[in-house]
């Protein structure tokens, strides 16, 4: 086994891991831990993918950004409210993996009707090729998101600061 | 046939995210919080961003349209975080509560 295969068993075993504490850790904030392991788990993966801009965006997004922007929601509103009482109920717990797994089910078996798990050749991507679809030919949705995450600014910016306290 | 490394096989990456969305689904079901919630939707949308990824590198290798469209998932994630955590917030002010199942009623 070489060293590619267990750095790669190891990110699994790190991605499950997070995804799993995610899922059913009791604190909010331990879950928003497990979610940045998880985030790094994929960000590796992506690596392993070929396509090492993604990770590099992977890890600035969503563990720069997206998990701050959680944890000040959880100061925010965290501490204030009674001790959260996640494991609502063993019939919710049960109800959620039976889901859960139904979902797993449902869905393996299509994968394994439907794609061929071939190992390609090396792609010659590179991050040149993304900028360049990027402004040649996807720049409508390109701008598009530009538009909807300053719509989507301005919106929380409105809720945050017009929402009267009415008691 | 010449040893493949293991990851080189697009089922192992599907099967990851299969596995992410399963726990997104759980999760979003389980959690009692809207930010628990938000949270397992995270794990959701990081599961079909390696999807778009795994399909392009192995099933359209000649073109960069899925790391594209990962970036479009980054961009609206964002965007959909940020609005989440603005209406959490005003919920909390206003019920000062985040369980879900204290949210019965949308208008006096």
């Amino acid at each position: 086994m070489s060293l590619g295969e267990l750095i790669f068993i190891f990110l699994l075993f790190v991605t499950f891991c997070g995804a799993l504490t995610t899922v059913l850790a009791r604190s909010l904030i331990y879950a928003l831990v497990g979610l940045v392991t998880t985030m790094f788990g994929i960000a590796g993966f992506y690596i392993y993918l070929n396509a090492p801009f993604i990770a590099m965006m992977q890890i600035l997004i969503y563990v720069g950004a997206i998990a701050i922007l959680i944890v000040f929601a959880i100061m925010l509103a965290g501490p204030f409210y009674k001790k959260p009482t996640e494991w609502s109920t063993v019939t919710k717990f049960l109800v959620s993996l039976v889901i859960a797994l139904f979902t797993y089910l449902l869905f393996m078996r299509v994968i394994l009707h439907s794609f061929m798990g071939r190992g390609g050749t090396l792609s010659e991507l590179t991050t040149k090729d993304i900028g360049r679809s990027l402004f040649d030919t996807l720049t409508f949705p390109f701008e598009l998101v530009s538009l909807l995450i300053v719509v989507s600014i301005i919106g929380a910016i409105m809720l945050a600061l017009f929402s009267k306290d009415r008691k | 046939m010449t040893e493949m490394p293991l990851y080189n096989n697009l089922y192992l990456y599907l099967f990851i995210s299969l596995f992410l969305l399963c726990c997104g689904i759980g999760g979003m079901l389980f959690r009692r919080t809207l930010i628990g919630m938000l949270i397992c939707l995270e794990l959701i949308m990081n599961g079909a961003g390696l999807n778009l990824v795994a399909f392009n590198r192995f099933l359209a290798p000649s073109a960069p349209y899925g790391m594209v469209f990962t970036l479009f998932i980054m961009g609206i994630a964002a965007a959909e975080v940020a609005i989440a955590l603005a209406l959490i917030i005003v919920i909390f002010r206003r019920f000062k509560d985040i369980d879900a199942e204290a949210l019965k009623e949308l208008k006096e």
